[in-house]
């Protein structure tokens, strides 16, 4: 399909971007374009003006601390994710799960803040970004404002990034000692739809400490699993009794069904990937990618 | 991955066989090709068909008038007016009653599936006609739905077409031997009580084009599109829009896939036509993917219901019985062809002797189907294969046996089917050793019986037996519908010695990247004694320009035969022309005339020779050298027209030959199945083709890799289903996952040549495939599970599904299948 007309601005500075989605009340930020351009081309939704920040070095920039917390802007591609030393030696699975969405061409144009804004529940960064306890930063008319990753997504398209503000920033914190992160997916295709995701942090020294265990495409927001995460606290870092803390993900899902997988596929799967994810942080089990 | 390299050292009027590199990659990949969206006419508008959300709804009003305020919007088309500018609507093959379907280039009173075109608008920018055919007002009255193929034959279905009486499309029974004998003396009965085979389409890059002008100085409507049967749309559309054959002038140049898909244009272009004729300009249109995906048209769909299988305990498969869907969508575009079609491959592979199909062709408020790659005989093989491999599931045969047991055997070509088609050549087991060869099959068979339970891993060990039928006998056609007047086949080809004696040839087809320019020049070459460099082919169909007949285009597997035959018969005229004048200009005797290298010259003797460029002048001008009789009979200009030697079926008994060639596939492969979500990671794929003479063996085996990559697609990702209201819920390539190279395993190629004694040059149609992926896929799939699980009894098996098969044991499912021992159970109560 083809777009409806639109008008296009490209500001210089991340202050006069703030200023044109202030002043125009039907405006979103163009980041990539790879899948806000196709929303708009399926009408699914509509907009007078794209403020187009694609190049706005202010965004484009990624910053290690020396403990090795990264901040990353929000315009960083994923193919730049992928590639950059910095979070290939901080966070490895960052960088791995960033080099694995869809193909090149689209990792070239893809932007970590794209793919958290248009907060589509089949996303690949924002379980990750919610299992490393990522914070977000929002610029706005009145100064920045911090919201955790957490808290960052509200629904299918919906997010913490108001009228008028933008996300400028993802702030990575360092891996705890002991601390891994694991990734899983079930999709349709090599380089398609997911069907299930998760996303793992476990801090473990024989014994499982801490875990988070972040479930996406079977609620509109990606969510820890509570049940799963303290079935892990305490148990031996090995896979039987990972095994054995997936079964707590159960009844309390309610993913729909559609045309990729029905609920209660999806929910058996969201057991499958937890487990995955949680194995392959502690060590247990091979690259998990999709 | 095994490719076959190009060969560029050729000996002349040696490349028959020979792989020399493609004449057309050098234009087409440089971005020099001309396909359909590049045809820019003075004055063109674009058009944008507005299509309905609705599967079935009544059209209370359609409303124009905010689309046609809009600056810039040239004129709109709504059913209503399109039905009274139409002399009739389009014709059905179908007999009565479903020869009363009414349909005309849109939607008149109804709207009978999701992407229906209700309406077309031109405008002067294609942004501009997308805006405006959004403000076309369509009010809809919803009516209830049918989707499903086998509930759309029953009574109280909602009716689509309701001048029909029926759903019911078509209906035959196709009965030959004696089912019911062998049901009765078979030592086991297998019963399946349901198979589905799936709804896909092969998805070419390339949607559909057109650019329509009816131009009113001339009286004439020129058709440059991308539709791969010209001829065809020219027989439908032509009556319907009033315009006799001579002034509707087809022309379709490059073509970015077809397969089969882009047969089914011909209903947007007879808008287009009325549309040019109203707007005073020419109508361009260039599909967008989701409209596609919508309306161009699927694959067909079948349901196999209460299939009996006769088996005796050796293992021979005596025939089966069985009830098929097949499920049409909402009008009938080439169908119900496909009626008749599979039964080219009535026995499949084997040497069923009592087979028993009760037909069923439907409509529903789906897309109609079109021709798709293998059309109608992958979905009858598919179930054939279903049947060997539930059959060795079920009693416990070796799959590799009980196919080795049944295949038509070497010796026994030219082998005659139940009903009457002759199978030309072949030697499938020998394909199939060679398959099992490279996919390892003994080393697999011996893991997967490591593996054992408990590792969450199966290994399963398939096979996909299949037949490409090419050359189509259209008699056929009258098993469906007596009252139709066509019957046998046929391609023109036409070749000349230039003025300067070059050698042309021009063809009546349309190639999608069958390689016709390359191969045509082998052949034509040979025969002239020249490399097939110096021999011009100007491929793409143009009825202005080319020579044809009502069958030209490219589709069911046929240039091997029919084209090249065709190139051939008219390069053996033209050499007859040039040595006969050669021998006059030599004082020479014709039959000692040798062609070489673009020179006549006189066996023996060097010295006395005449180069093409000689010969040329002599004819062209320089005619007064010529005796008279020489000089009025030949032109240097050839034509010929291949004809299969077929006869016309009996409509009656269902019997005949009804094609002339059949190329083999047989197709192997390893999958590992992960028993927690259902993956199927294909670990070995082995594709063995027989199409007896190869002209290019690089040309096959692409595409024999293009067929197997378009199988695993069907038979893993790409499916297209619609809701219980009727939303097609995959129309976009967000939800349509048509396979990527990702996802398609390194394949590996063998080829034995069994030429087939029926054909100009040897050679057999090729290229469809034959869905010999579907057939393996399901059958490894099948291998993998266990004597307790459920068979395989769909030809989509994505992730769910097979997690679904891989499970179904625990959940006590009924499997869907029984074995009943009738013969045997008498037997032993008489002993």
């Amino acid at each position: 399909m083809l777009l409806e007309s639109v008008a296009y601005a490209r500001p210089d500075t991340v202050a006069e971007a703030l200023q044109l989605l202030a002043e125009n009340e039907d405006a979103a930020p163009l980041a990539g374009g790879q899948s806000l351009i196709n929303v708009l081309k399926h009408r699914v939704a509509s907009l007078e003006l794209l403020v187009d920040i694609s190049r706005l070095e202010e965004l484009r920039g990624i910053a290690a601390a020396p403990d090795g917390g990264l901040e990353i802007g929000a315009c960083v591609t994923y193919d730049e994710l992928d590639h950059s030393p910095e979070v290939r030696s901080a966070q490895p699975m960052l960088a791995d799960v960033a080099g694995h969405i869809e193909d090149q061409q689209i990792r070239d144009a893809g932007t970590i803040g794209g793919n958290c804004c248009l907060s589509d529940p089949t996303n690949n960064l924002p379980p990750l970004l919610v299992a490393l306890g990522a914070t977000m930063v929002i610029a706005s008319s009145g100064g920045p404002r911090e919201v955790a990753a957490s808290d960052f997504f509200h629904g299918y398209f919906a997010t913490a990034v108001g009228e008028g503000e933008l996300l400028t920033s993802v702030r990575v914190p360092p891996l705890a000692a002991g601390a891994s992160a694991g990734y899983s997916t079930v999709a349709v295709g090599a380089d398609s739809k997911a069907i299930a995701r998760a996303a793992a942090l476990v801090r473990a020294n024989g014994t499982i400490e801490e875990a988070r265990v972040v479930l996406a495409c079977v609620s509109p927001i990606p969510a820890r699993h509570a049940g799963m995460e303290e079935a892990l606290r305490g148990r031996a870092a090995e896979p039987a009794a990972v095994a054995a803390a997936a079964e707590r993900i159960g009844a309390d899902l309610e993913p729909l069904g559609d045309a990729h997988g029905s609920a209660e596929y999806r929910r058996a799967m969201a057991r499958v990937v937890a487990r995955r994810a949680v194995c392959q942080a502690i060590g247990n089990g091979g690259p998990q990618h999709g | 991955m095994s490719t076959t390299p190009a060969d560029t050292a050729v000996e002349i009027g040696r490349s028959i066989g020979v792989s020399v590199p493609r004449r057309e990659d050098r234009r087409l990949l440089q971005g020099q090709g001309e396909f359909a969206d590049d045809v820019w006419m003075h004055r063109q508008g674009y058009a944008h068909f507005v299509r309905s959300p609705h599967a079935h709804a009544r059209i209370v009003s359609v409303d124009t008038r905010r689309a046609l305020a809009l600056d810039g919007v040239y004129a709109a088309l709504t059913g209503e007016e399109v039905k009274e500018l139409c002399e009739s609507p389009f014709f059905q093959i179908a007999p009565e009653p479903a020869a009363k379907i009414a349909e005309y280039p849109l939607a008149v009173d109804k709207v009978r599936y999701h992407g229906d075109a209700v309406a077309v608008v031109l405008a002067e920018t294609r942004e501009l006609a997308r805006d405006a055919a959004g403000l076309v007002d369509v009010e809809y009255e919803l009516l209830p739905v049918v989707v499903d193929g086998v509930a759309a034959a029953e009574a109280d279905a909602p009716l689509l077409h309701e001048q029909v009486g029926t759903n019911v499309a078509w209906h035959g029974v196709f009965d030959w031997g004696d089912v019911d004998w062998a049901l009765e003396n078979a030592d086991h009965v297998v019963e399946i009580d349901h198979l589905h085979f799936h709804r896909f389409s092969s998805t070419p890059l390339e949607c559909n084009a057109a650019v329509v002008h009816w131009d009113p100085g001339t009286d004439t409507v020129q058709v440059k599109s991308n539709n791969q049967m010209p001829m065809f749309a020219s027989m439908v559309i032509g009556p319907t829009l009033g315009v006799a054959s001579n002034r509707l002038l087809f022309a379709s140049q490059d073509i970015g896939g077809a397969f089969g898909n882009k047969i089914g244009s011909y209903p947007q272009i007879a808008a287009l036509a009325l549309l040019s004729r109203k707007a005073g300009r020419p109508a361009k249109w260039t599909e967008y993917r989701t409209e596609h995906m919508l309306s161009c048209g699927h694959g067909n769909e079948r349901t196999f219901l209460d299939t009996r299988v006769a088996v005796m305990k050796d293992g021979t498969i005596l025939g089966f019985k069985t009830r098929a869907f097949d499920d049409a969508g909402a009008y009938l575009h080439y169908e119900p062809l496909g009626a008749v079609i599979w039964s080219q491959v009535s026995c499949g592979c084997y040497r069923l002797k009592h087979l028993h199909v009760d037909y069923t062709e439907t409509l529903t408020n789906k897309c109609p189907t079109i021709p798709n790659r293998g059309y109608s005989r992958l979905q009858h093989l598919w179930l054939i294969e279903r049947i060997i491999d539930i059959v060795a599931h079920e009693l416990g045969f070796d799959p590799v046996e009980l196919r080795k047991r049944n295949y038509v055997q070497p010796d026994d070509y030219p082998y005659e089917t139940p009903n009457g088609c002759v199978y030309d050549s072949g030697d499938l087991p020998r394909s199939l050793d060679i398959a099992l060869e490279l996919i390892d099959h003994d080393k697999w068979r011996a893991r997967q019986r490591e593996l054992g339970r408990g590792s969450g891993k199966r290994i399963g060990i398939g096979i996909g037996s299949t037949l490409d039928s090419g050359t189509n006998n259209f008699g056929q056609a009258r098993i469906i519908n007596p009252e139709l007047p066509f019957s046998g086949n046929g391609e023109a080809a036409y070749v000349k010695l230039d003025l300067y004696g070059e050698v042309n040839v021009n063809l009546g087809t349309t190639p999608q990247g069958q390689s016709h320019e390359t191969t045509a020049a082998q052949v034509v070459g040979d025969v002239l004694g020249m490399g097939p460099e110096q021999v011009h082919v100007t491929a793409g169909f143009n009825q202005q320009q080319n020579t044809y007949v009502a069958f030209s285009g490219t589709y069911a597997s046929q240039f091997a035969v029919t084209g090249l035959g065709a190139a051939k018969g008219a390069a053996e005229k033209l050499r007859a022309e040039i040595i006969e004048v050669a021998a006059f200009a030599l004082e020479a005797d014709a039959e000692d005339i040798e062609l070489a290298d673009g020179m006549c010259s006189v066996r023996g003797d060097q010295e006395r020779a005449i180069p093409f460029i000689g010969v040329a002048n002599l004819i062209y001008a320089n005619n007064a050298a010529l005796p008279t009789e020489l000089r009025e009979r030949i032109s240097l200009n050839c034509r010929h027209v291949y004809v299969p030697p077929f006869e016309v079926p009996d409509p009656d008994k269902k019997r005949g030959n009804l094609t002339l060639t059949y190329a083999s596939q047989i197709h192997a492969c390893v999958v590992e199945i992960d028993e927690d979500t259902g993956h199927v990671e294909i670990l070995e794929y082995a594709a063995v083709d027989d199409c007896g003479k190869r002209i290019n063996p690089r040309i096959v085996e692409g595409q024999v890799h293009g067929a197997t990559a378009l199988g695993i697609g069907a038979a893993l990702y790409e499916s297209f289903e619609y809701d219980g209201d009727g939303q097609l819920q995959q129309a976009s390539f967000y939800d349509y996952h048509a396979i990527t190279a990702l996802d398609a395993p390194d394949i590996k190629t063998a080829d034995i040549e069994s030429p087939s004694p029926f054909t100009p040059n040897g050679a057999k149609g090729m290229g469809e495939g034959g869905g010999a992926p579907l057939h393996a896929i399901c059958s490894a799939i099948q291998d993998a599970l266990g004597d307790q699980d459920a068979i395989v009894s769909d030809s989509h098996n994505p992730w769910e599904r097979v997690w679904w098969l891989v499970h179904s044991g625990e959940r006590g499912e009924p499997r869907g299948v029984r074995v009943s021992a009738q013969a045997a159970a008498s037997a032993e109560g008489e002993s």
